[in-house]
């Protein structure tokens, strides 16, 4: 059921990246709701797997490698649909499509070759939970920020080049994503931020490589955030600064 | 009774004779109802822009009422009959020209919007002077229906193909929204205000032209509802100004990269967009290596309206393959016969081949 469910989801959001580059192809990205339709068909059926571990475990499905990698697609598919439309940025979806496969595919060959074991706790602690959602939702919000700086990367060297071509034309305003990628990031942080507190209350206390990891997230987020506020460089250093931090919190991730 | 149309445009007239032929707006009504008149026309639409004059209308006899009209409005504008060569078509030839206009295919600027409106104030000033008839109605209905068909299944529409428009398409590009963007023009040229008029079409405010001639500059930010600036003092408001278009006659470059630098750095993270349609440049072109700021020369906004104008050329004949497909798929409906229309002639084959007029 799970492994079903995973690869459905993996397929619609690999459909939602070909229409995607099609539409940006054929200049029509602008018409329809492909790509939200596949993304959205490809977040239910990410859910299913999500509820299907839920139960088997019997508390929040972050207990594996591949429900991890699952999780924060999740996260980045909520945080898509939330903000990346209020945020006005056209064309999001066709760049969020293709890190939810890139986040699926390595979670779907763990599910195929290791089956889902239960694996449930003596007791529940709702702080322990707590700070493994809020943190893996951060990581979503991180992961739409390094989508709008990815994005903003583009724009910028597609007008600096005097010659914008069809994809400057999809590509949203510099200005609102400069914007989003201010937002996501004080977003990310703020919920990494509950995250690392609730880490103090948890019944257990959190290894101290686990709080280092969590903590430097943290910390390299913040810094980003405060540089940016106190010295206003250029919008394309926070484009490259949120592509950098989001890299060194994967490479944290694995380490967790 | 079938349908013609006769007239002038951008293609077949200059700009002399079609300032000649051009019907006021204020007495339309009564040259409809005078065209009414004239060779036993039974309905008429006038379509009258900066660019075409045209008449539409539905008569039993259309080579007859098409003469009488020609002479008709020699008469009217007192026009020199050797002058001005009307072109005529007359039943599906008239519905298929009337289908291109629409969809902008006949326009000066390929595949632009205002045409479109143009034909339904045409055709609502008509209605209103009770000139038009179920032909007419049918007719610019289905014209309405093709227009639309058109623009939002093809890229007609798609880039820009003039150096105002391609100002602001980069403007939206940078700041999304132009409404409350500020403007600065330093020299007050032709191509400066067409420019700016553009970024004020779309929003754009506060509007300071600044020229060496400080008269000129009050000139034209009265036109503009703007402000002037000595030319002296341009560069102190570099740093609160959105967009920058300088059209100079100066033999070197006015605009400094270093200038442009130190104040990027006070105006903490917005950008600037600057525009340099002066030749020689007035821009230096290190600009451009500024973070946060983006120049354009008149080479590339000239190369980016080239390209959009082939993007759309590119695109005639399939809005032609559109037009077609629709006509053979639901006919001409200005020519189907029409219940108590005693000067119906039999329905058209509509599958033959239709020639571009």
């Amino acid at each position: 059921m799970d492994l079903l469910s995973l690869t459905i989801s993996t397929l619609f959001f690999l459909g939602g990246f070909a229409s995607s580059v099609w539409k940006v192809r054929s200049g029509t990205y602008h018409h329809g709701y492909t790509n939200l339709v596949l993304i959205g068909a490809g977040f239910i059926f990410q859910c299913f797997f999500l509820y299907s571990r839920g139960q088997l475990h019997g508390r929040c499905p972050i207990t594996s490698g591949a429900e991890i990698l699952v999780f924060i697609a999740w996260s980045l598919a909520i945080m898509y649909f939330i903000l990346g439309r209020a945020f006005r940025l056209s064309l999001v979806g066709a760049f969020t499509a293709p890190i939810l496969v890139i986040l699926h595919l390595p979670a779907l060959i763990i599910t195929l070759f290791n089956p889902a074991e239960p694996n449930p706790t003596d007791s529940m602690d709702p702080w322990l939970e707590m700070h493994a959602a809020m943190s893996l939702l951060a990581y979503g919000a991180f992961a739409l920020a390094a989508v709008s700086g990815l994005m903003y990367l583009i724009q910028n060297r597609q007008l600096k080049s005097g010659s914008p071509g069809l994809l400057s034309f999809n590509l949203p305003p510099i200005r609102y994503l400069a914007a989003a990628l201010l937002r996501l990031i004080i977003i990310g942080l703020l919920l990494l931020t509950v995250g690392v507190i609730s880490a103090f209350f948890m019944r257990t206390a959190p290894s101290r490589l686990h709080l280092s990891v969590s903590g430097g997230v943290w910390f390299v987020y913040a810094a980003v955030l405060i540089y940016h506020l106190v010295k206003r460089p250029p919008a394309h250093w926070l484009s490259m600064a949120s592509l950098i931090a989001f890299g060194f919190a994967l490479i944290t991730l694995s380490v967790i | 009774m079938s349908i013609f149309c006769l007239g002038v445009n951008h293609k077949t007239a200059p700009v002399e004779i079609r300032e000649k032929l051009a019907f006021a707006e204020k007495t339309l009504p009564d040259s409809l109802r005078e065209i009414l008149g004239v060779g036993e026309i039974e309905e008429t639409v006038i379509l009258s822009t900066c660019n075409r004059v045209e008449v539409y209308g539905a008569a039993s006899l259309t080579a007859s009422a098409l003469d009488s009209l020609s002479n008709f409005l020699i008469g009217h504008f007192d026009v020199d009959g050797h002058e001005v060569e009307f072109y005529r078509h007359e039943s599906e030839q008239a519905a298929h020209h009337l289908f291109e206009v629409a969809s902008g295919l006949d326009s000066m600027v390929l595949g632009e919007t205002e045409i479109f409106g143009q034909v339904k104030k045409a055709y609502a000033t008509a209605q209103e002077a009770g000139a038009t008839g179920k032909r007419m109605n049918k007719l610019f209905q289905q014209s309405f229906s093709i227009g639309k068909l058109v623009r939002s299944n093809s890229k007609i529409q798609h880039g820009s193909t003039s150096i105002g428009s391609v100002a602001v398409d980069l403007a939206e590009k940078i700041f999304g929204d132009l409404t409350g963007c500020k403007v600065m023009i330093v020299g007050a040229g032709e191509m400066s205000r067409t420019t700016a008029q553009s970024m004020v079409s779309r929003g754009a405010s506060g509007i300071i032209v600044s020229n060496r001639s400080y008269d000129k500059a009050v000139e034209l930010a009265e036109l503009l509802n703007g402000s002037a600036m000595r030319f002296d003092d341009w560069e102190t408001a570099l740093r609160d100004v959105d967009i920058l278009i300088s059209s100079t006659s100066a033999p070197h470059p006015i605009i400094h990269a270093k200038a442009v630098d130190s104040h990027m750095k006070e105006r903490r993270g917005n950008p600037l967009l600057l525009i340099d349609i002066a030749v020689p440049r007035d821009i230096e072109d290190e600009v451009r290596h500024i973070g946060d700021a983006y120049l354009f020369n008149i080479d590339q906004l000239t190369k980016i309206a080239e390209e959009g104008k082939s993007r759309r050329e590119e695109q005639i004949l399939f809005c032609r393959n559109l037009i077609a497909e629709h006509i053979e798929e639901k006919g001409i409906a200005a020519l189907k016969s029409i219940p108590g229309d005693t000067t119906d002639r039999p329905p058209l084959d509509t599958n033959r081949p239709i020639t571009n007029p």
